[in-house]
């Protein structure tokens, strides 16, 4: 049984790196289809059909570009900040159940890699070390961009960390459980069971949060091109850079897994209509980032803190107030 | 000649009497158009545009002399409609080819068309066929020319060939109906234009000594050098102002630069181009421009090898195609280093002038070429004149011609190009070594008998003596008749005979004994017979007396004696005198320099062969830079230092750094223009403020004037002549043919030729020989062989032993003369 | 057309300039709540998403697919030379007068020329610059045979700055030019229509 246990969770590491790491991929893909789409345009045409290779050449590219650490740039840090990125979002992942657990041959597999009773809170805790990736690296850089862009993630993740704890407590306190296989269940009994319903304000500021803590549209501004160049990673250049890349679109995926199995009925009853109906919802939210990307524009960091601790944050324990209220009678 | 005042549209003009309407204005920056005519040429009266309004008669500009107080109108009513008609005319069937027109952008009809605004054409006329001639180094495209004949003018006015004329056009004749629509001077100038075009004089080929300036001259683009055709326009060109080294002459020239092409893009010399209103250029100066030492870069191992060549010489040799700074750096290396300095044909001018100074006074001659143009008797001894000094020869045509001047020129050669300049010139070939009793013979024809020192008169004197001589006379006898009339007899009425006495005057002939002066001078020189009636018909109306002086006379044995006949000459005739350098600079190294007899055990060459030889022609151990290379100055004929410049990049060593090298200190060659001012005769003047250019009045603004040297004198003795030593056996004669001066206009691609034997066709005729033959010529020196050349430009009966390839060591069959006995023989 | 005088004026108020309506900016914390609520409630966020979900359905595509696909230039784009023919004869138009190469602002042009064996001019070589070409023009308006013209080719990517381009790879072919496949040039440079009038013409005697 341990050897067992420790091969399926090889396996199970090893399925989830290889695939989110080729999501990610597919996902800029989508992105750029997308967004061309929306704007009237094509988007990449030319590489394979329909331009789905530009993927691998973008790969070939970044793997062999040159890796330039620039003079003044502090090296050790330097180097490791994307890694910390990349790292954290696939270790996140380690307890999100992406799928129902199913038997194949006989043998029970259960598509998450440790269902830890904490897993939201260790969700929550390894995507918020994953702001030193940012942090670390536009320090490190010796570039004026760099440096204000690390101001800027050190403000924005910090103060919606906040927002999302917050607006966690309610569903929290309505499942009594910190595993997400947990709040599964909870939800599994068909759309009316899902959480939305009762706690759609959280719901919504999770949502927001999540627009914080993966730094996209209209909360970019951590890399946001028309100020700060490329933020941090302006300095980096090749698969280091690429690695901050990975490291974004993976989180993207896991908080859209994330948001589904908190809010809207995760895989429901573990059936294969319930996996299916997993992943298109999943689909959506991951769409929805693009989305909003073609039709928002970007907000100012004044008045993203202003909308945090002003709008969000007041919102979020008013919320958890009434939660408890209710709850008590 | 008396200054007067003239006032032209209203402004007061200073300008002497009799002076041309047209340069007087010209002079004085007033615009008067003008196509046919030439300065320094007789008015043709082709073109009819300079019409102006003088005292309110209309007349041509360039024909009309102005008198004083004189009224001058350059524009009326009738004067501009004229103009318009007479450009209307020119454009009449002008093939619209400015496009590929070499003179586009320098052509006259353009300019002339757009300043007077030609925008539509009232006439027609049948164009006739007129196809494309080659001339040789020549093309002419009838259908440009607008026969202003300032081709012909030249050429027979200025250079003396006169090989050009007109011919007719064939052309159909103007619509008659023009003659009353028409201004009257457009008309009759198109009627003109309507009957003719240039041909060369045999029709086909042009024969003549190539000077090219026809092309020059040629307003348009009818004559263009055939090698230039289509392969640059005119503004692409660069203009670099120099000085043509390749004779004495020192013509002013504008080398015409461009980059070569665009595979080659280096520049390159494509022609040279003058002031043809003032000067005239020699083919050799027109096409022989391309002879540059193209190197690469320094060669600093062959510039090591020349320094220790130097500190280990004694002696340098070189000619006179260099610079006077190069001759004056030449001259310090000597005073500082002790070098002996070897020109020997510098050396023989310098002791020549030496000698004539002793009697005359003047350290060098005292009058420049020009004043030739201004003679109207000139006479030239001793020079080969055509090649010599090609302005010399056309100076001499310019006299004849536009003073109704005569010549006499003496040389033992006879040349067909001198007898061509017309009859008023009288060629005496005498022996060579018998130039003293030619200069004999001028002072007994023109000196003031009682003023020269009694030992030449009596000498000259000792030549005269009387004989009889039988002369047939035809004289008017009246010869008294009694003729039988019949008249009828008024008394009667009847006729009858009578008698009458008639007399008529009737032609006789008789036979006189008279006295006469015998002057066996004139034997001895061989003159022509009847000598003294042409000479008396030559002298009608002469008073401005020119003598040239040839180089045969600086190498001759008895070069001092001459030099003192010479002197004399100008001491007691009315001739001035002027003397003909050898070669390019021969008297600016003859002044500069201080030449040495002989020379010592190691040499080094400059142009010259030597032991280590520095050459501007690529010849030599280290390259020197050519002289459309070169910066510096010139002394030409005129007795003026002229300035030239770099035509053409050069990477290599000059002579100025050796200089350097060798403890001189100089940053470059040109700084020791000013240096020369320590030299009598030259002035301290900067490189840089040196002009070199003509003003609108003709004025030769270039370099400067050498200033007049006094030098003490001693006695006038002269020896007499021996009559003996006149050479009549075969002899060779060391002399160029036509365009060849030196290695560099050999080097020309224009003009590169094979060395040869030039002969005339006589001389081939008599001696059996062919174009091409190869023959051995042996004096007491040396011997040659060399290929037979036939030379339409020479005459009698000496061969030419060329020396301007310095392949061929024709020194080698010469002592010092230039004149050699030899014998001819096939081989 | 306005005239320099109302250039210089630089008095705002006279020119017809307006203020683009701002509204004031909120004051008070109350004020700044009500502007996020009617910010939000307005919907303008989802409109946003509307349209450009909109479009994306209709999916109405306005990619040019460059190189597969070009857009035609105007008859009068000034793009790389073309050297043409004369028609029929299929004579090289060029007379290698050089007015060109004089004019070229930027001296991009260069030519040799020579005498041909016909005694007429020819031009044996003729590059122009593409690398300093500010394709201003000036060669086509000047050349008086119609001879050097403007293309459509506006494709001169190069290795090299300097990029020359030579007489015959602008040369029309010749058989295209024999066969009458070049259309007349209407292009920059190209005589105006109402040329014949302006004509003077010249008497014949014929
Ligand atoms: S001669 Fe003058 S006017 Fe005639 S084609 Fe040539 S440039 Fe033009
Ligand atoms: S060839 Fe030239 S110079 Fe001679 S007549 Fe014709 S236009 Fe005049
Ligand atoms: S060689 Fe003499 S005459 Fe001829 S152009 Fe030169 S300087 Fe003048
Ligand atoms: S377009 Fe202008 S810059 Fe280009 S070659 Fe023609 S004249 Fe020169
Ligand atoms: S302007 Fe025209 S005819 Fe003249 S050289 Fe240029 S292309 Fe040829
Ligand atoms: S210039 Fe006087 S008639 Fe031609």
């Amino acid at each position: 049984m341990e050897t067992a246990y420790f091969i399926e969770t090889i396996i199970k590491i090893v399925v989830i790196l290889l695939v989110f790491s080729a999501l990610a991929g597919f996902g800029t893909y989508f992105e750029r289809k997308i967004l061309a789409f929306m704007q009237r345009r094509l988007g990449p045409m030319n590489v394979g059909p329909f331009g789905v290779l530009q993927i691998a050449a973008d790969g070939i590219k970044l793997f062999t570009k040159e890796d330039i650490v620039p003079t003044n740039a502090v090296g050790p840090i330097f180097k490791i900040a994307p890694v910390i990125t990349a790292a954290t979002a696939f270790m996140a992942a380690a307890a999100i159940p992406f799928l129902p657990q199913f038997t194949i041959f006989g043998y029970t597999v259960h598509p998450i890699v440790a269902d830890v009773n904490i897993g939201i809170l260790y969700i929550l805790g390894v995507m918020a070390v994953g702001f030193y990736g940012p942090l670390l690296g536009s320090l490190a850089s010796s570039n004026k961009f760099a440096l204000l862009s690390a101001a800027r993630a050190a403000a924005v993740f910090i103060s919606y960390e906040v927002i999302t704890g917050l607006a966690l407590l309610g569903p929290l306190m309505m499942v009594g459980s910190f595993s997400l296989i947990d709040f599964n269940n909870y939800q599994a009994g068909g759309m009316g069971d899902w959480i939305i319903w009762s706690q759609p304000v959280a719901f919504v500021l999770f949502w927001i949060a999540a627009f914080a803590e993966t730094g996209r549209t209209p909360f970019h501004l951590v890399a946001n091109d028309h100020e700060i160049i490329d933020g941090f990673g302006t300095e980096y250049s090749g698969m280091r850079w690429g690695l901050f890349f990975i490291g974004e679109y993976a989180n993207m995926f896991f908080i859209s897994f994330v948001i589904v199995l908190l809010f809207l009925g995760g895989f429901g009853d573990g059936s294969v209509f319930g996996a299916l109906m997993f992943l298109l919802k999943m689909s959506f939210f991951f769409f929805f980032f693009l989305w909003t990307r073609a039709a928002w524009p970007d907000i100012r960091p004044d008045q993203l803190m202003w909308l945090c601790w002003k709008v969000l944050m007041p919102l979020a324990v008013l919320n958890v107030v009434v939660t408890g209220f209710v709850m008590m009678f | 000649m008396s200054e007067i005042t003239i006032t032209i549209d209203g402004k007061e003009v200073k300008t002497q009497e009799g002076e041309l309407i047209l340069n007087a204005a010209r002079a004085n920056d007033i615009f008067i158009p003008a196509i046919c005519y030439l300065t320094r040429c007789s008015p043709t009266l082709a073109c009819r545009i300079c019409l102006v309004e003088a005292d309110g008669k209309q007349v041509y500009a360039c024909n009309a002399k102005s008198k004083d107080g004189m009224q001058i109108t350059t524009s009326t009513e009738t004067i501009e409609a004229e103009k318009r008609a007479i450009m209307e005319v020119y454009d009449v069937n002008h093939p619209l080819q400015c496009g590929v027109c070499d003179q586009s952008g320098e052509c006259e009809l353009q300019n002339y068309t757009l300043e007077i605004g030609v925008d539509s054409q009232s006439y027609a006329i049948k164009d006739v066929d007129r196809s494309i001639q080659n001339w040789g180094l020549l093309n002419y495209d009838p259908s440009l020319c607008i026969m202003c004949e300032r081709c012909t003018t030249v050429c027979k006015d200025m250079i003396g060939d006169g090989a050009l004329s007109t011919r007719a056009r064939g052309s159909d004749a103007i619509d008659a109906s023009f003659k009353e629509s028409m201004p009257k001077d457009a008309y009759s100038m198109w009627n003109k234009l309507n009957k003719s075009l240039i041909q060369p004089n045999d029709g086909e080929k042009l024969d003549c000594t190539d000077c090219g300036e026809c092309s020059a001259v040629c307003p348009v683009g009818a004559i263009v050098s055939a090698d230039f055709q289509y392969t640059s326009n005119a503004w692409e060109l660069t203009k670099v102002p120099a000085t043509c080294s390749h004779c004495s002459a020192g013509c002013q020239i504008q080398y015409e630069v461009k980059h070569g092409s665009i595979d080659a893009p280096e520049d390159k010399i494509y022609r040279v181009q003058n002031e043809w209103n003032y000067v005239s250029l020699c083919g050799a100066g027109r096409y022989g421009y391309n002879f540059e030492n193209k190197v690469d870069a320094k060669d600093e191992a062959a510039f090591a090898k020349a320094v220790e060549a130097f500190e280990k010489a004694d002696t340098i040799r070189f000619d006179s195609q260099i610079t006077n700074e190069e001759a004056l750096i030449l001259q310090k290396l000597k005073e500082t280093k002790g070098y002996k300095l070897i020109n020997e044909e510098a050396r023989k001018f310098a002791n020549f002038m030496k000698e004539y100074a002793a009697v005359s006074g003047n350290a060098i001659y005292k009058t420049p070429l020009k004043a030739v143009n201004d003679a109207n008797f000139v006479i030239s001894v001793g020079s080969a004149i055509k090649t010599d000094n090609p302005n010399a020869r056309f100076a001499i045509n310019n006299a004849m011609i536009m003073n109704k001047g005569a010549a006499m020129y003496f040389h033992p050669v006879a040349d067909p190009v001198v007898d061509t300049m017309g009859k008023n010139i009288m060629s005496i070939n005498h022996a060579p070594m018998l130039e003293e009793a030619s200069m004999y013979l001028i002072l007994d024809l023109f000196a003031k008998k009682d003023a020269l020192p009694s030992e030449v008169a009596e000498y000259i004197a000792s030549f005269h003596s009387t004989k009889t001589i039988t002369v047939t006379e035809t004289i008017k006898e009246k010869v008294v008749e009694i003729v039988k009339e019949m008249k009828v007899n008024e008394e009667t009425g009847e006729e009858e005979e009578i008698e009458v006495e008639k007399s008529k005057m009737v032609p006789k002939k008789v036979e006189k004994e008279v006295e006469v002066d015998d002057n066996r001078l004139l034997e001895i020189v061989n003159a022509p017979k009847k000598f003294e009636e042409s000479m008396e018909k030559l002298l009608k109306k002469k008073d401005t007396f020119a003598m040239i002086v040839g180089p045969d006379f600086y190498s001759h044995p008895n070069a001092k004696n001459l030099a003192r006949l010479v002197a004399l000459v100008e001491k007691y005739t009315d001739f001035s005198v002027t003397m003909i350098p050898e070669k390019g600079n021969s008297l600016g190294v003859a002044m500069i320099c201080d030449l040495d007899e002989l020379a010592g055990s190691y040499s080094v060459g400059y142009n010259v062969a030597a032991d280590f030889v520095l050459s501007a022609a690529g010849k030599g151990d280290l390259d020197m830079p050519a002289m459309n290379q070169q910066e510096g100055t010139l002394t030409s004929i005129q007795l003026r230092v002229n300035p030239t410049n770099a035509a053409l990049p050069y990477a290599g060593y000059e002579l100025n750094d050796i200089a350097n090298a060798l403890g001189l200190e100089a940053a470059l060659t040109v700084d020791y223009t000013e240096q020369l001012g320590a030299i009598d005769g030259f002035r301290a003047e900067k490189f840089d403020d040196l002009p070199n250019h003509f003003s609108n009045s003709g004025e030769e603004v270039r370099g400067y004037e050498l200033e007049a040297t006094t030098a003490t004198t001693g006695d006038e003795s002269v020896a007499p002549f021996d009559e003996a030593a006149a050479m009549s056996d075969a002899m060779v004669y060391l002399a160029n043919p036509t365009l060849q001066f030196n290695d560099f206009t050999n080097m020309s691609h224009q003009l590169s030729e094979e060395v040869g034997l030039y002969v005339s066709s006589d001389y081939a005729k008599a001696n059996e020989l062919s174009e091409g033959d190869k023959v051995s010529v042996t004096s007491t020196k040396g011997s040659l062989e060399l290929n037979v050349k036939i030379d339409s430009k020479i005459g009698g009966n000496i061969p030419f032993v060329p020396s301007f390839d310095s392949n061929l060591n024709s020194e080698a069959l010469f002592n010092d003369y230039r004149f050699s006995s030899a014998t001819i023989k096939k081989v | 057309m306005m005239s320099l005088e109302q250039f210089e004026n630089r008095n705002v108020s006279e020119n017809g300039y307006y203020k683009v309506d701002i509204e004031s900016y909120p004051e008070t914390g109350w004020e700044k709540a009500k502007q996020v609520f009617s910010r939000t409630i307005r919907g303008e966020l989802f409109v946003g998403l509307w349209v450009v979900m909109r479009e994306m359905l209709k999916f109405d595509i306005h990619t040019v697919q460059y190189p597969k696909e070009k857009l035609p230039v105007g008859p009068r784009y000034r793009a790389v030379h073309e050297m043409q023919r004369l028609w029929e004869s299929g004579t090289e138009r060029c007379i290698g007068c050089g007015l060109c190469e004089k004019i070229c602002i930027s001296d991009c042009i260069r030519m040799d020329t020579r005498i041909d064996e016909n005694s007429r001019k020819e031009v044996s070589e003729y590059t122009i610059n593409l690398g300093r070409c500010i394709f201003c023009g000036y060669c086509a308006e000047v050349c008086p045979e119609l001879a050097i013209v403007h293309g459509g080719r506006y494709e001169n990517t190069s290795e090299q700055r300097a990029h020359f381009t030579d007489y015959e790879d602008m040369l029309t072919p010749f058989d295209m030019a024999v066969k009458g496949q070049v259309p007349e040039y209407p292009g920059f440079g190209a005589v105006t229509p109402h040329e014949d009038e302006r004509v003077k013409s010249t008497p014949l005697a014929y």
